[in-house]
């Protein structure tokens, strides 16, 4: 030891106080550099709980965002279905106000002939007129009171909505009805084939599945500009049933094909609840267990091919019937 | 008021229920003879042989609309009074066949009687004088014709 001169004692020394003292100063820097770090990450973990509820707060209000426009989409294709009936009862209304108001005149005519208790010649041609007249009227309001029937029937399919009951559901029938609804649109312009195969009822929500019917049917008289032709083909492929919406209309280009189950996608031009339809045409087929797709030919047309089950799958409808209950809900029927 | 003068009515409407409706009101109100139609192809074909004075239309049918039947109807017989009788909501297109068939009226369903029975009468009147007016301005210049050939010859006479 004594060999170890006095400088390299001193020499270690202070290099151990250095080492000690930067050990110290280190330590404590790292320390506080911990717990800086563990401040900022406590902020971080603030901010992101934060942020987790800002966006369950977002997604709240977007699922009632959804909702409201579903509910305004099904409000646009109330008011389809009411334009509609407007115009099927006109006519059969026509008809019956004329003709009561003739059955009137008619007896006012007869009450007057009869007054004086007898019947000469004029009064007899008279008379005939008047019974011919009121044959026309007979007839006229059979005919009248069978559409309105007609008409009502149509509707009563469409008026179990909101219930979202299981139906078993003559797809046929569902078809009908839809087509009468639109009749107004069509008679004019555009050819309606129907070939229809054999196809037993369907378990479905049979209100959800007349809006599809709908929806489709609409798109496709919409989509024929002029004259055209509407075919509608259904078959059995084994446990499904296969329905066809084919128009002869103004096509949808490729890029556009693929966006048209987008929300949003419409060629209908900036109105509420447009473009959503098909959304929830797709929507309702899938919790149905079934599926939609779609060809087109841009200026030949296009066809629409839904698929449903003939038995609902078990465990359907999920939680997106909430959304349409929410959204038949703010329609203020149900 | 004067008596009804006689006159014929065609009717055409695609609804077999309108025509029929119409048909009886016609046959007990008015002394027309009413030609009831459901095709616009056989009412334009009535239209080629027999004169009629007022031409009753429905706007939507799927032969042929009620704006392109009046336009037909009037190349065949342009003194018959044409109306149009609308449903629900076509106003515009009775609007526009104002000017484009020269419309006389537009009825919109559903009509009153009264009214269908005074806008019938006033077209048929109107057009009866429509065919008085122009065999008498045909008569006029037949008159005027001769006038001139005798004016001729009497200045021939006395030159």
């Amino acid at each position: 030891m004594s060999a170890v001169p006095a400088w390299t004692l001193a020499a270690v020394t202070a290099l151990a106080l250095g080492a000690a003292a930067w050990a110290v100063r280190f330590g404590v820097r790292q320390r506080r550099e911990l717990g800086k770090a563990r401040t900022q990450l406590r902020a971080a973990l603030d901010e992101l709980e934060r942020s987790r509820a800002a966006s369950a707060e977002a997604y709240a209000s977007l699922q009632r965002t959804q909702a409201e426009l579903v509910s305004s989409a099904r409000l646009a294709s109330l008011g389809d279905l009411i334009r509609g009936v407007a115009h099927e009862i006109n006519t059969p209304l026509g008809a019956l106000s004329s003709n009561y108001d003739v059955t009137r005149r008619a007896l006012e005519r007869l009450e007057i002939i009869l007054e004086d208790e007898v019947v000469d010649e004029d009064e007899l041609v008279e008379v005939r007129k008047i019974v011919a007249a009121v044959e026309g009227v007979q007839e006229t309001n059979a005919m009248a009171v069978e559409r309105m029937v007609k008409l009502v029937r149509s509707l009563r399919t469409f008026g179990r909505p909101d219930r979202s009951e299981i139906d078993h559901i003559d797809l046929h029938e569902a078809l009908e009805s839809a087509l009468r609804l639109l009749s107004h649109e069509t008679s004019e312009r555009v050819r309606v084939v129907r070939e229809f195969g054999d196809l037993p009822a369907v378990e479905c929500y049979g209100d959800q599945v007349n809006q599809v019917f709908m929806n489709l049917l609409v798109n496709a008289v919409h989509a024929i500009r002029g004259e055209g032709t509407l075919t509608i083909r259904t078959s059995r492929n084994a446990d499904r049933a296969v329905v066809e919406v084919a128009d002869t209309g103004v096509g949808i280009s490729e890029e556009n094909l693929a966006r048209v189950f987008e929300p949003g996608f419409t060629t209908k031009g900036k109105r509420v609840g447009m473009g959503l339809g098909l959304l929830i045409t797709r929507q309702i087929i899938e919790r149905h267990g079934g599926s939609i797709s779609v060809r087109s030919t841009v200026g030949r047309g296009t066809t629409f091919t839904v698929e449903l089950p003939l038995r609902l799958p078990r465990e359907a409808p999920g939680e997106g019937e909430e959304t349409v209950r929410a959204g038949s809900a703010a329609t203020g029927r149900g | 008021m004067r008596e009804d003068q006689p006159g014929t009515v065609l009717i055409v409407d695609d609804e077999r229920m309108v025509v029929r409706s119409l048909q009886s009101f016609l046959g007990l109100e008015t002394p027309y003879d009413v030609l009831p139609f459901v095709s616009p192809q056989e009412a334009l074909e009535s239209l080629e042989t027999r004169p009629t004075q007022v031409v009753l239309a429905d706007f939507m049918m799927p032969e042929m609309d009620g704006i392109t039947f009046l336009k037909k109807a009037r190349e065949l017989q342009p003194e018959a009074t044409r109306i149009l009788l609308t449903g629900y909501a076509d106003k515009e297109n009775a609007i526009r066949a104002i000017n484009e068939v020269g419309l006389y009226y537009y009825l919109e369903k559903p009509w009153d009687n009264d009214h269908l029975k005074l806008v019938i009468r006033n077209g048929v009147e109107r057009s009866s004088l429509f065919n008085e007016l122009s065999s008498r301005v045909e008569a006029l210049e037949k008159a005027n014709e001769e006038l001139h050939g005798f004016r001729e010859r009497l200045v021939k006479a006395f030159l």
